[in-house]
């Protein structure tokens, strides 16, 4: 199926960082010419470029409206900037991450390249990305300006190689006029597992399923891993050298969901997307789904639809999140100039995040997040507190395909052709075998 | 391949007397070279992009080969061992992509040589509005695989869908899981495959239909023979040639189905739907594993050949 | 009787057509539709309202040069045609009227190629493409897919059945290989390869992965792969991507009924064959 999370959507994250681009001036353009150059300083970190025209590659994979936002703010810096074209590459994440190998490798690939953290690892190990500790260093970033987890993300075997800019969380939508309509309060969004259940079965009563579940990872197998995490489960082990999405937590959180359609609170056979059309359409009242939503709940006027945290159906508070990274692709020939350049688009980018965080997204940086702006923000800093608890994937190379594997389980459970408990035992079975392959690929 | 090489023998063993012309027979005039300097300009292609790929293939095949990483080594023939150890983690996918094309091929190859077959016949005589039905038919085909894979993927949903919304309002079942549950994922791969490329088998059978003579259904019609008489012994032996083109041609577009099941099934109920073509490209280009898709693609090229060294016997074609 | 079969004949072109066409249809009415309207469930019939944002975007939106597309796939498809019937007809004609050493190897390789899939060589053909530096121009989606076993072998089994004394008369004129191959064996092969242009023009028009991986400036993409681009991720926008295909779709339809003639019709060789 879907090779990584982000595959198939655009995620609003845009990566445009936001804050977390604030300030940094990815001087980590440094690291990779320190290897090959000797570490000759490549600009003032960004605050200028006086040497001759350069050209940069930017590839990310934001098809949607984010992408056209980008395009503009991009425009905007090529018409400020004289000697310095930033030309953008767009694809979508799943034709993305199978081209970004062959381009690099090539040598028509991009001077920088937007990151999901759970891929960082597999660029990394293969030696597609460059290292950006000097970077994160000579910006002072630090831990405690992020969230420890995507913090973390971006490092692999000690080493940083993604400078973390947004993150983005899967998020409560519900239909007010559904909820209305069924004697709900729609200005109460359920919020745990009773309320929920409860709201459940109100909605029934008034002749509405009211929570599909999609088969597929967008966005049932991303309700699951929330689920599993709620339920204080983990998909792999600390290592990441087993999986864990056998465990009873698991089977008892996707127990819960598969039933969900045994009791008619959804329909069989959810189709790709139907879960969501439906929610706008009235069909149904309530949707996980990804924080990117918000802006295109956004185009329509008359859409009654309202955003709240992921209510907390197990034990503890959790939630799906993955987070957009830039980073510095190594090329063939390494040029100081082209170095110099990125930086200072980063670093203009970065002061033009809120611009960004306006078109959906969370940003990284603690300090944005903080900022009063930003809480201005409505929809998107309601997500924000998700922060503190969302379950990332972790960083381990040739991670796509495990991940796929765990969607697949949860895809022959919902759709009925296993049970929970067989369906994940089978998943984990070949999950297993898929990590011990990675392990002797890339050797750690 | 032997028998293979036989058909295009057929005639070449049977020397012309010196001189004589023999219908379809090999002549020689001209230099020794004429011959190779009409080959030259396809042999560069061939070389290039037809040979050297496959001996490149078969040396990725004994590698474990990935785009980045340096270290490329040699793993004898691990690769293909894996594919046939129900302990790697690779068995249960591959083989299951193997049943996925399989079934895939097995329902729409007969589906896809008769339907047009049967268009053809409809669209050969002359009538008023032809052009336009041959151009109806035909429409599907130039729409590339994600415009009609998006349409019918919404088209086609269990619970939203405007398949079952019309087959409910004539007062037939209209809750079937079209796309994510088996048989009826087939069904819809199938029929919109059928839908998609009918129209372009179509076109192929009109032009073999042209070239049998007017004068053999006269011939047969003043025997007496009827519609159906006349079919089975002029037209039908009259299409042969076209027919294997067809045949051979379809089975290998079904084989590499992809497109389809990728954004429509996206391989679900589970990884059910999923062909190999889909498990190639995923493994060499995502997976970065491309010596294990080079021993995937051999595989299944070779299942391929015998699959056609079949069918050539079975039509034996000749000149004659 | 004649008219009832007729009436009837038209009965069934009707229902067929009915069947290839709704599909088609429906796009074209999500193509004047709203982007909301669009996901409506359920699904309105009549578009409402009646939008041209599909069309807006496509024609106004620099970031779409489906225009550009469209041109990008036309000269690929096309050059692939023309070099696909050169290379196979003189291919195939050397390997149906000529005597030469390792004739029969030579056929059997490349019969033997016809039956391996393009698309398990996508990785090899890549790097090779590569290493001619070809990555993100028209060549890597014109020639590599032009060394068409099919093309060889469809011509060879064609000419094989034109009768060589056809030749002869030109033979005894003193007319030398090239002569006869270009003045008497390729006229009496329009239709064959008239087919094969079409057949080689419509499979690299509907390529879809070898483009997605060999092209990256968006300025270079063919059709397919653009739409592709537009297909954005979770909210797709489908009177953008209908109104594309459509405006993409009319011009080969139009190829389509201007070439059946040709390919269809062009020359009957009854009476040659009889």
């Amino acid at each position: 199926m879907i090779q990584n999370e982000m595959s198939r959507r655009r995620l609003l994250g845009l990566g445009v960082g936001l804050g977390a681009a604030a300030s940094l001036t990815l001087a980590g353009c440094g690291g990779g010419s320190a290897t090959k150059s000797g570490g000759t300083a490549s600009g003032n970190g960004g605050k200028d470029y006086t040497g001759p025209k350069v050209s940069l590659n930017l590839w990310n994979g934001f098809t949607g409206g984010d992408g056209d936002i980008f395009k503009k703010l991009v425009e905007q810096f090529n018409s400020e900037h004289q000697n310095i074209a930033v030309a953008v590459n767009t694809y979508r994440w799943e034709d993305y991450y199978s081209k970004l190998p062959g381009a690099v490798s090539s040598g028509s690939g991009p001077d920088i390249a937007v990151m999901h953290m759970d891929q960082l690892a597999t660029f990394a190990a293969r030696g597609v990305i460059t290292e950006l500790d000097d970077v994160a260093k000579a910006l002072e970033l630090s831990e405690g300006d992020f969230a420890p987890t995507v913090w973390k993300g971006g490092i692999y075997n000690n080493k940083r190689y993604g400078i973390p800019l947004d993150m983005h969380p899967l998020g409560f939508y519900y239909n007010k006029a559904v909820m209305q309509k069924a004697g709900l309060d729609p200005n109460k969004p359920p919020t745990d597992k009773d309320e929920f259940t409860a709201a459940l079965t109100e909605l029934k009563k008034s002749g509405v399923q009211g929570f599909w579940i999609s088969p597929f990872q967008f966005t049932g197998g991303m309700t699951f891993y929330s689920l599993l995490h709620q339920w204080g489960g983990t998909l792999f082990d600390a290592d990441v050298a087993k999986a864990t999405f056998n465990s009873d937590p698991a089977v008892e959180a996707c127990t819960w969901l598969v039933d969900l359609i045994k009791q008619g609170h959804s329909p069989a056979n959810v189709g790709q997307d139907a879960d969501y059309l439906a929610l706008k359409s009235g069909k149904n009242a309530f949707n996980f789904n990804g924080i990117w939503q918000i802006n295109d709940i956004a185009k329509d006027p008359n859409a009654q639809i309202g955003v709240a945290e992921v209510p907390q159906i197990g034990s503890q508070k959790a939630v799906w999140a993955n987070s957009h990274n830039f980073t510095i692709v190594k090329q063939r020939s390494a040029d100081n100039n082209k170095v110099s350049g990125a930086k200072v688009f980063i670093n203009w980018l970065s002061e033009h995040s809120l611009d960004w965080a306006k078109g959906g997204q969370v940003p990284a940086r603690k300090q944005v997040r903080e900022s009063a702006e930003f809480k201005g923000i409505k929809d998107v800093s309601t997500l924000a507190p998700e922060l503190e608890y969302a379950a990332f994937p972790p960083a381990a190379p040739g991670l796509g395909e495990v991940l796929t594997t765990f969607y697949t389980s949860f895809n022959e459970a919902a759709l009925g052709k296993k049970s929970p408990k067989q369906a994940l035992d089978d998943g984990v079975a070949k999950a297993n075998k898929q990590l011990e392959d990675n392990r002797k690929k890339y050797g750690s | 391949m032997a028998d293979v090489i036989e058909v295009g023998a057929a005639h070449r063993d049977a020397p012309p007397p010196a001189g004589s012309k023999t219908r379809g027979g090999a002549t020689n005039r001209g230099s020794r070279a004429t011959p190779y300097l009409f080959l030259a300009p396809y042999l560069v292609l061939f070389g290039v992009f037809g040979l050297l790929p496959i001996i490149f293939g078969l040396w990725l095949s004994v590698h474990q080969w990935d785009l980045q990483l340096p270290n490329r080594p040699f793993v004898g023939l691990d690769n293909y061992k894996d594919l046939f150890d129900s302990d790697s983690a690779i068995y249960g996918d591959w083989w299951s992509s193997v049943r996925a094309t399989g079934i895939f091929t097995v329902f729409s190859v007969p589906l896809l040589v008769a339907v047009p077959l049967g268009l053809a016949l409809l669209l050969n005589r002359s009538f008023p509005g032809r052009t336009f039905f041959r151009a109806v038919y035909f429409a599907p085909y130039v729409l590339g695989v994600a415009v009609i894979g998006l349409l019918w993927r919404f088209l086609l949903d269990a619970n939203l869908g405007l398949v079952n919304r019309l087959l409910g309002a004539v007062g037939l079942p209209s809750d079937t899981p079209w796309v994510t549950d088996v048989p009826w994922a087939w069904v819809s791969l199938v029929g919109v495959t059928v839908w998609w490329t009918s129209g372009f088998n179509a076109v192929i059978y009109l032009a073999g239909l042209q070239d049998i003579s007017p004068e053999l259904y006269e011939a047969a019609r003043m025997d007496g023979a009827n519609g159906w008489q006349r079919f089975r012994n002029v037209t039908l032996p009259g299409l042969r040639p076209v027919m294997l083109f067809v045949l051979t041609t379809t089975i290998l577009a079904s084989a590499n189905v992809f497109g389809q099941s990728y954004l429509i099934t996206q391989g679900a109920p589970g990884q059910q739907t999923r062909t190999v073509v889909w498990r190639i490209v995923d493994e060499g280009l995502r997976d970065n594993d491309a010596g294990r898709a080079a021993a995937m693609s051999i595989i299944f090229a070779l299942a391929l050949i015998v699959i056609s060294i079949v069918n050539f016997r079975f039509f034996r074609f000749r000149e004659d | 009787m004649t008219t009832l079969r007729r009436s009837g004949r038209y009965a069934v072109l009707v229902l067929l057509a009915l069947v290839f066409l709704i599909p088609l249809l429906w796009m074209v009415i999500t193509s004047v539709k709203t982007y909301g309207d669009a996901q409506r469930i359920p699904p309105s019939i009549v578009p409402n309202p009646f939008s041209t944002h599909g069309y807006d975007q496509i024609l106004g939106n620099t970031a779409n040069p489906v225009l550009r597309w469209f041109l990008n796939s036309m000269l690929a498809a096309t050059l692939h045609a023309l070099l696909v019937l050169v290379t196979a007809s003189m291919a195939a004609y050397a390997l149906a009227r000529m005597r030469f050493r390792g004739r029969g190897l030579l056929f059997a390789l490349i019969v033997g190629t016809l039956f391996i899939p393009p698309t398990s060589l996508i990785i090899p053909n890549f790097v090779i493409a590569d290493r001619l530096g070809w990555l993100d121009t028209l060549l890597v989606i014109t020639v590599p897919g032009a060394a068409s076993a099919f093309g060889v072998f469809f011509l060879r089994q064609f000419f094989i059945s034109i009768p060589a004394e056809l030749e002869e008369a030109a033979v005894l004129d003193g007319a030398n290989q090239w002569q006869i191959f270009v003045r008497v064996l390729l006229p009496l092969s329009k239709p064959a390869l008239a087919t094969l242009a079409v057949l080689s023009f419509l499979t690299n028009w509907n390529d879809f992965l070898w483009p997605l991986y060999v092209l990256f400036s968006p300025e270079r993409l063919t059709l397919p792969t653009g739409l592709g681009l537009l297909q954005g991720s979770y909210n797709t926008d489908y009177p953008v991507i209908m109104a594309g295909a459509v405006l993409a779709s009319v011009p080969v339809l139009i190829l389509f009924v201007a070439a059946q003639r040709h390919i269809i019709q062009g020359v009957s060789r009854s009476g040659l064959k009889g």
